[in-house]
C-alpha cells in the first residue's frame, strides 16, 4: 500500500509500467512452470516407453535362450546387436534401396503433397538426361509439374495409367524416355563419328524415329552413294522397325547385295555399331583384295 | 539478277550490324570464302552492302536464295518481331513419324492451292526447328518480299510460334497449312505473346528451371560469403530466409523466361463502401491492368526479396509460366463466395 502511493507520486503511466512488468514476469513463470511439467511428463512417459521395450526384449531374448537349449546348442545366447550397429545397418540398406532405384532409373522422394518422381535414362552403359515428375496424391493423383520433353506423349500414357497402375505408368514412361534417348545418342553418334562417311546432312526430327541420310559405300576402288530411310515405328523401341536402304540407279547390281546388308544390319544393331561393322567388313574386304588369299606372299 | 532481288539482298545487309555480316553471310554459305574474303570490312555498310549484291550478282542470286538469307538474319536476331504461339491438337495417338520433306510439300501444296502468288521457304535447324518464311502476294499481284510472315515449328510438338507482322488476313490461310501439313487437326491462338522466341519455347516446352526435390541435388554453387561485419546483426534473418526459400519454390533457381508484359482485363464489380455508393448501376467496372518489364518474370522474382511485396505473391501474376499465358480475363466468380478467379 505504502509502496503504490509513492509510485503514484512519480505518475500513472509509471505504475502501469511497473505493474505490466510485473505481470510479464509472472506470466514468463507460469510458462516456465508449464513447461517443465510438460518436460517431465513426457519424460515420464519415455521413462514407461522404455521400460515397456526393455521387458519386451527381455522376454524375446528368453525365448530366443529357451530355443537354443531345446535345440541343444551349445552355444552361449547369441550377441546383442548394439543400437548403433543397427541403425548403422540401417542407414546402409537404405542406402543401397536408393542406389539400387537409381540404378534402375526410376527413383522418388515423398514431397509435402505427393512425391517426387525422377526417370533417368541411358543407353549402353552411358547415363543419360534424367526427367522429372511432380505427382500430387490428393486430392487424387495427377501431375503438378514435370520435366518431361513435350513431344513424349506423356498425357496420352499419363491418361491411361497413372490413375490405376502407377507402376505401369513409370515403367512406361520409362520405356518412352529411355528408347527416345537411346535413338537420340544413335543419330548423335552418327553424325559425330561417321560424318566424313555422310553426304548433307542427317534429316531427324524431334522423337528421332524417322532418319534419312545418305552415306558412301566404297566398291571396286570408287565410292557409291546410298541412301537410308530408318523408321522407328515402335516409340518403346529404340531399333527402326523398317530399314529401307537404297542405292544410286548407276550403282553395279553386286551392291544391292550390300544394300540388303545394311538395311538388315540397322534392323538388329545400333546405328554406330552398325556404321562400325560396315568400316570393318570394308577394311577386311581391301585387304582381300591386296593380299588375295591363295596367292604367293 | 533481279533488281527486286538485288534490292533486298542489300536491305537485308543492311539491318545486320557491321561486326556481324561476315558470320551471317558465312552461314548463308552463298558466297565463296574467297568471295568473302575480297569484302572490305572498314568501309561504311551502305557500300558493304553494295559489295555482297555485286558477289551475289556473280553468282546470280535468286529470290529462292535471298529469302534464305533474309531467314538466317530473322533466326540470329528473333527479337526484333513479336512471336504468338499458337496451339494445335489431335485426335489420333498413333506414332507420329514426322518427315520434314512431306512437311514441306504439304504445306506448300495446301498454300498455293489457297493463294499462289506467295514465296515460301524452309529452313531445319539443329534443334529441330523448322523455320518458315512466307511472303504474301495477292490473287492478282506477285508477292512483296517486303510483306512476310514467319512460322517456327518443333516437329512432333502441338506448338507453333508465328510472327505476322503485316496482312493478319493471311493467317487462317498459313493456320490452315500448318494443320494439314503436320497431321493436327485443329489450331487455336494462345494468350501468350513476346519478343523473345526462346522464352515462348521455354514456357510452351516447359524448358525453364523448376526446382525438382530430388536425392541427388545438383552441386549448389558456393554462396560467396562476404565479409560481413560480426557486430551487424540482421534482425528478420528468419523472415529473410522464409522469402528466399518461398521464391525459389515458385520460381526455382534458374533464369526466367523473358517476356515483356503481363496484361489483365478485369471485368469485376468494384467493390466500395456501400455507403460511398460510388457506382449506381450493378455492372462489371472494366479496367486493363498492364505490366510492363524488360524482363517481366524476373522483376516478378525480386520484387518479395526487394520489400516491395508480402510474400507469397498473388498467384495471378506466379501461374504466368505454368499456365503459359500472359494476357488474362478476370471475371466475376458467381457463387457464394465473393471474390473473383481467372477464367482460361
Amino acid at each position: 500500500m505504502e509502496e503504490r502511493k509513492a509510485y503514484s507520486q512519480d505518475g500513472v503511466l509509471a505504475h502501469l509500467e511497473m505493474l505490466e512488468a510485473q505481470a510479464h514476469e509472472l506470466a514468463l513463470k507460469q510458462e516456465e512452470k508449464e513447461q517443465q511439467e510438460e518436460k517431465l511428463a513426457g519424460l515420464k512417459a519415455r521413462v514407461q516407453e522404455l521400460r515397456a521395450r526393455r521387458d519386451e526384449l527381455r522376454a524375446k531374448l528368453e525365448l530366443q535362450q529357451k530355443r537354443l537349449l531345446e535345440n541343444g546348442g551349445a552355444e552361449t545366447h547369441p550377441e546383442q546387436p548394439s543400437a548403433r550397429a543397427v541403425l548403422e545397418w540401417k542407414i546402409k540398406s537404405v542406402k543401397a534401396l536408393l542406389q539400387l532405384f537409381y540404378l534402375t532409373g526410376i527413383s522418388g522422394k515423398l514431397t509435402k503433397r505427393g512425391v517426387c518422381f525422377c526417370i533417368s535414362t541411358a543407353y549402353e552403359g552411358t547415363y543419360l538426361e534424367s526427367y522429372y515428375l511432380d505427382v500430387l496424391t490428393k486430392p487424387e493423383v495427377q501431375i503438378q509439374r514435370h520435366s518431361v520433353p513435350i513431344f513424349i506423349p506423356l498425357e496420352q500414357i499419363a491418361k491411361k495409367y497413372l490413375q490405376t497402375d502407377i507402376r505401369r505408368f513409370l515403367s512406361v514412361l520409362s520405356d518412352h524416355l529411355n528408347a527416345y534417348a537411346a535413338r537420340r545418342y544413335q543419330a548423335d553418334q552418327l553424325q559425330e563419328r561417321f560424318s566424313d562417311r555422310l553426304e548433307g546432312t542427317l534429316q531427324r526430327n524431334s522423337l528421332c524415329n524417322l532418319l534419312v541420310f545418305h552415306y558412301n559405300v566404297p566398291s571396286d576402288g570408287r565410292s557409291f552413294l546410298f541412301t537410308a530411310r530408318l523408321l522407328y515405328a515402335d516409340p518403346c523401341c529404340s531399333l527402326p522397325t523398317e530399314a529401307i536402304v537404297s542405292c544410286t540407279p548407276d550403282a553395279p547390281a553386286a551392291l544391292a547385295e550390300v544394300a540388303a546388308a545394311h538395311s538388315d544390319a540397322f534392323r538388329r544393331v545400333a546405328l554406330h555399331k552398325a556404321f562400325d561393322s560396315f568400316s570393318k567388313a570394308e577394311e577386311t574386304q581391301d585387304e582381300a583384295l591386296i593380299s588375295p588369299p591363295g596367292s604367293p606372299q | 539478277m533481279d533488281e527486286v532481288v538485288a534490292e533486298y539482298i542489300r536491305r537485308t545487309v543492311l539491318k545486320i550490324p557491321r561486326d556481324e555480316i561476315m558470320g551471317v553471310l558465312r552461314k548463308w554459305g552463298f558466297l565463296s570464302e574467297t568471295q568473302l574474303g575480297a569484302i572490305n570490312f572498314r568501309q561504311t555498310k551502305d557500300s558493304i552492302s553494295q559489295e555482297v549484291v555485286q558477289l551475289c550478282e556473280e553468282n546470280s542470286a535468286d529470290i529462292k536464295q535471298a529469302a534464305i538469307l533474309d531467314i538466317i538474319y530473322n533466326n540470329i536476331y528473333p527479337n526484333k518481331r513479336v512471336w504468338s504461339v499458337y496451339q494445335m491438337k489431335k485426335t489420333g495417338e498413333e506414332t507420329d513419324l514426322f518427315d520434314f520433306t512431306n512437311f514441306k510439300k504439304k504445306f506448300k501444296r495446301q498454300l498455293q492451292s489457297a493463294l499462289k502468288n506467295v514465296t515460301i521457304s524452309f529452313r531445319e535447324y539443329e534443334d529441330n526447328a523448322i523455320w518458315i518464311r512466307i511472303a504474301w502476294g495477292t490473287p492478282y499481284t506477285k508477292p512483296n518480299q517486303y510483306k512476310t510472315s514467319y512460322v517456327v515449328y518443333h516437329s512432333q510438338t502441338p506448338y507453333v510460334f508465328i510472327s505476322v507482322s503485316v496482312l493478319k488476313s493471311n493467317l487462317p490461310l498459313l493456320c490452315q497449312a500448318l494443320v494439314v501439313a503436320s497431321n493436327y487437326h485443329d489450331i487455336r491462338e494462345m494468350e501468350l505473346r513476346s519478343h523473345c522466341l526462346n522464352s515462348l519455347k521455354d514456357i510452351v516446352f516447359k524448358r525453364y528451371s523448376q526446382n525438382f526435390q530430388t536425392h541427388y541435388p545438383k552441386q549448389e554453387k558456393n554462396v560467396a560469403t562476404e565479409n560481413v561485419d560480426v557486430r551487424i546483426i540482421q534482425e528478420d534473418k528468419s523472415e529473410k530466409e522464409r522469402i528466399q526459400r518461398v521464391n525459389r519454390e515458385v520460381f526455382g533457381d534458374g533464369p526466367q523466361p523473358k517476356l515483356e508484359f503481363a496484361q489483365y482485363k478485369l471485368e469485376t464489380m468494384f467493390k466500395s463502401d456501400p455507403k460511398m455508393d460510388v457506382l449506381e448501376k450493378r455492372e462489371p467496372f472494366r479496367c486493363l491492368v498492364k505490366f510492363s518489364s524488360p524482363d517481366l518474370l524476373e522483376s516478378l522474382k525480386s520484387l518479395v526479396p526487394a520489400g516491395m511485396a508480402d510474400a507469397p505473391l498473388s498467384p495471378l501474376l506466379t501461374c504466368i509460366p505454368q499456365k503459359a499465358r500472359n494476357y488474362f480475363k478476370i471475371r466475376e466468380r458467381k457463387g457464394v463466395l465473393p471474390g473473383s478467379f481467372v477464367r482460361p
